[in-house]
């Protein structure tokens, strides 16, 4: 039993309620794994400075209260905000549940099926996973087909609601690339609702031989919110990813974001920007397994921090022994706008291979006083000023999301977020 | 416009500027000269309001309101420009962006219109023209891997589209190319007029050739120590600024 586990029972009842379908023997595994372990602690050094205990405290009070399917009333107006916002095919999976048509943006070469219709049990490597394929009553799955290059962007949209008592849902997506294949994705992460509420999503990728792949991930969860994601991504010889993360919102946050280099000549292009202020806690953890070489990984992140909150980045490339050739970069730049502030920044290197390029660069930092004199010698006041340098800090990040139809939204919600953030230091 | 008087200030705990008097009336053109280390930049800043400077006495008036009350940015707005001797480097901020939320912090502050778009692009083109500037400057990050002489020419054009009251230019003239110099003369002269002042701090005499003082100044020690026509900087360029010392302590 460790310090963070859930009710045996009234877990394994929510489990057995779920719709029966092709996963079910499935989750009894996976429940039988996760009771086990339980949730990571920070005892464990990949979550030292992540503490998982209001999560556990959300689920127990979930499944105290009978695990009931949660809701919330805006959240047809959430989800139609975002589709105008963003005008791209949406495959929408609201509170744990996938809605709709779900393969209506199905066609030539891109095939969208639920896993249970696969019958594609999930895997289960991490706590985490073993949560999630438990307590998941479906996934997705997505193939694009061998040498088809799909235009459109196509959207994910997990949207979870929590209005009157504690929430809990599950997303699983998984999504193949074929031989040559070529795909965009907009990975989008909202919450609303006055109650707390705990998401657990996984997403797993992977990219045969030549492949192409754009992913925005976009993180804009209720205050009160928390979310644990896990994405994993596995590269095979002469792909590629370029792959960038934005979280903006919820309360307590931690992505996992594993890429696991298969094949030589792959490229990782991988970045994101985080912006938190009072009671925000975010944290990104990036591991990129070299076990080939050739091959190219480039990591580049953001922190924009106000207010009292936490953000923690570690960025790791481990290089195999034999993957000569790896060329890997990392680099994590943090503005603090605020001395209540805390950033856990870790570089890490772990090589055993000898033809290596391997480089990285982490800073923390405040905003330049020489700018904002220089920006208010000019009549723009200190807030303005303060907001034209943050917005400038994160630009670089923005302007290299990789998915066009999402830029402007982006931009959009970015500049909302900053807005509220240097109104809130001036205050 | 502008009233010094018996101005003393400090960075830290080294005194700067000593009981430093000076009177700028409006349509003048003053010029401030002085070795390195006289305290020159130091009072270029105080105006402008920078914090890292603290006033310990005297006074500064400017447009019969206590100039020392404002924050920079309220400073800014009332007609004071600082052209910088080291403009900052600021990427990802883009200039044509700086510029019109420059303009329209000023035209808000006095109860005008915000220009749109179209009449900002229009006005900020027809000063470019003016100062010799390819428009795509005002795409980039300000003064982002700008030379020397496009920094100053910068400082210029955001001279030029502010229309300041009280200019200070802080050693523009350093580090120019002839035709940079003449650029930054022709947008200092294109200010001139009856209801405007220009300080032009400067440690040599050569911009004076381009843009005609009515007083220049003679600063050293944070004080100072003489005041005459433009015939002193021809003056202190022939004897150095021994020769004002030396005449000052005797």
């Amino acid at each position: 039993m460790t310090a963070l586990a859930l009710p045996d029972k009234a877990l394994a009842s929510a489990v057995r309620d779920l719709p029966d379908n092709a996963l079910a023997s499935n989750r009894e595994a996976a429940l039988a794994r996760f009771l086990e372990r339980g949730f990571p602690t920070t005892r464990l050094e990949d979550w030292k400075y992540t503490d998982l205990s209001a999560v556990a405290d959300i689920s127990q009070r979930w499944l105290e209260n009978g695990a009931p399917a949660p809701s919330a009333a805006a959240i047809d107006e959430r989800i139609a905000e975002i589709r105008s916002a963003i005008d791209i095919e949406w495959i929408v999976v609201r509170n744990g549940t996938i809605t709709g048509a779900h393969d209506a943006a199905a066609g030539e070469g891109l095939s969208i099926s639920t896993l249970s219709e696969v019958a594609h049990a999930p895997g289960f490597d991490h706590p985490l996973a073993d949560l999630n394929a438990a307590l998941l009553s479906d996934g997705l799955h997505i193939r694009v087909a061998a040498n088809t290059t799909h235009e459109r962007p196509l959207g994910l949209l997990v949207v979870d609601g929590a209005d009157s008592q504690p929430g809990v849902a599950q997303a699983r997506i998984k999504i193949e690339l074929e031989e040559g294949a070529q795909a965009q994705f907009v990975e989008y992460h909202t919450s609303i609702g006055d109650s707390d509420h705990y998401a657990n999503s996984v997403v797993e990728l992977s990219l045969a031989a030549g492949a192409v792949a754009d992913y925005v991930r976009i993180q804009g969860r209720d205050r009160n919110h928390t979310q644990t994601h896990r994405t994993a991504i596995q590269l095979e010889a002469s792909s590629t990813v370029r792959y960038s993360g934005f979280d903006l919102g919820g309360r307590l946050i931690r992505n996992d974001l594993d890429i696991d280099i298969a094949g030589k000549e792959a490229t990782a292009l991988v970045g994101g920007l985080y912006i938190a202020d009072d009671g925000q806690h975010i944290d990104n953890h990036i591991r990129i397994d070299h076990r080939v070489g050739p091959a190219r990984s480039v990591q580049e992140y953001r922190g924009i921090l106000a207010g009292r909150c936490r953000c923690v980045w570690n960025g790791k490339a481990l290089v195999q022994a034999g993957a000569d050739g790896t060329d890997a970069e990392q680099s994590n730049h943090n503005l603090l706008l605020s001395d209540r502030a805390e950033i856990d920044a870790k570089p890490e290197l772990e090589i055993y291979a000898d033809e290596v390029k391997c480089s990285h660069g982490t800073t923390v930092g405040q905003l330049d006083e020489a700018a904002l004199f220089y920006l208010r010698s000019r009549g723009l006041d200190r807030q303005e000023a303060t907001r034209a340098l943050t917005r400038a800090f994160g630009a670089s990040i923005v302007s290299h999301s990789p998915i066009a139809v999402a830029a402007e939204h982006l931009s959009e919600v970015v500049e909302r977020r900053l807005s509220r953030l240097t109104d809130g230091e001036r205050a | 416009m502008l009233e010094i008087k018996d101005l003393k200030a400090s960075t830290g705990d080294t005194p700067i500027l000593n009981g430093l008097s000076l009177s700028v009336k409006a349509g003048e053109v003053h010029a401030i000269m002085g070795p390195n280390g006289s305290g020159k930049s130091t009072l270029a800043q105080v105006i402008a309001g920078h914090e890292d400077y603290v006033v310990t006495s005297g006074s500064v008036v400017y447009k019969g309101k206590d100039l020392l009350e404002l924050d920079p940015e309220e400073r800014a707005r009332e007609g004071i420009f600082l052209g910088f001797q080291y403009p900052v480097e600021i990427p990802g901020v883009n200039n044509a962006y700086l510029l019109k939320a420059a303009l329209n912090a000023k035209r808000k502050h006095h109860g005008q219109e915000e220009v749109d778009a179209f009449e900002f692009l229009k006005l900020a083109k027809e000063k470019m023209a003016m100062l010799g500037m390819d428009p795509k400057f005002l795409n980039r990050g300000v003064n982002e891997g700008f030379s020397g002489g496009e920094k100053k020419r910068n400082e210029i054009l955001q001279m030029a589209m502010l229309e300041p009251e009280l200019a200070i230019l802080d050693e523009t003239d350093s580090g120019l190319d002839i035709d940079a110099l003449k650029a930054v003369a022709q947008g200092v002269n294109a200010l001139r007029s009856p209801d405007r002042a220009i300080v032009l701090v400067t440690h040599y005499q050569r911009l004076l050739d381009y843009v005609e003082p009515d007083v220049v100044h003679v600063l050293s020690g944070g004080r100072i120590l003489r005041s005459g026509d433009k015939s002193l900087a021809l003056e202190l360029e022939e004897k150095g600024y021994d020769w004002v010392r030396e005449a000052a302590n005797a």
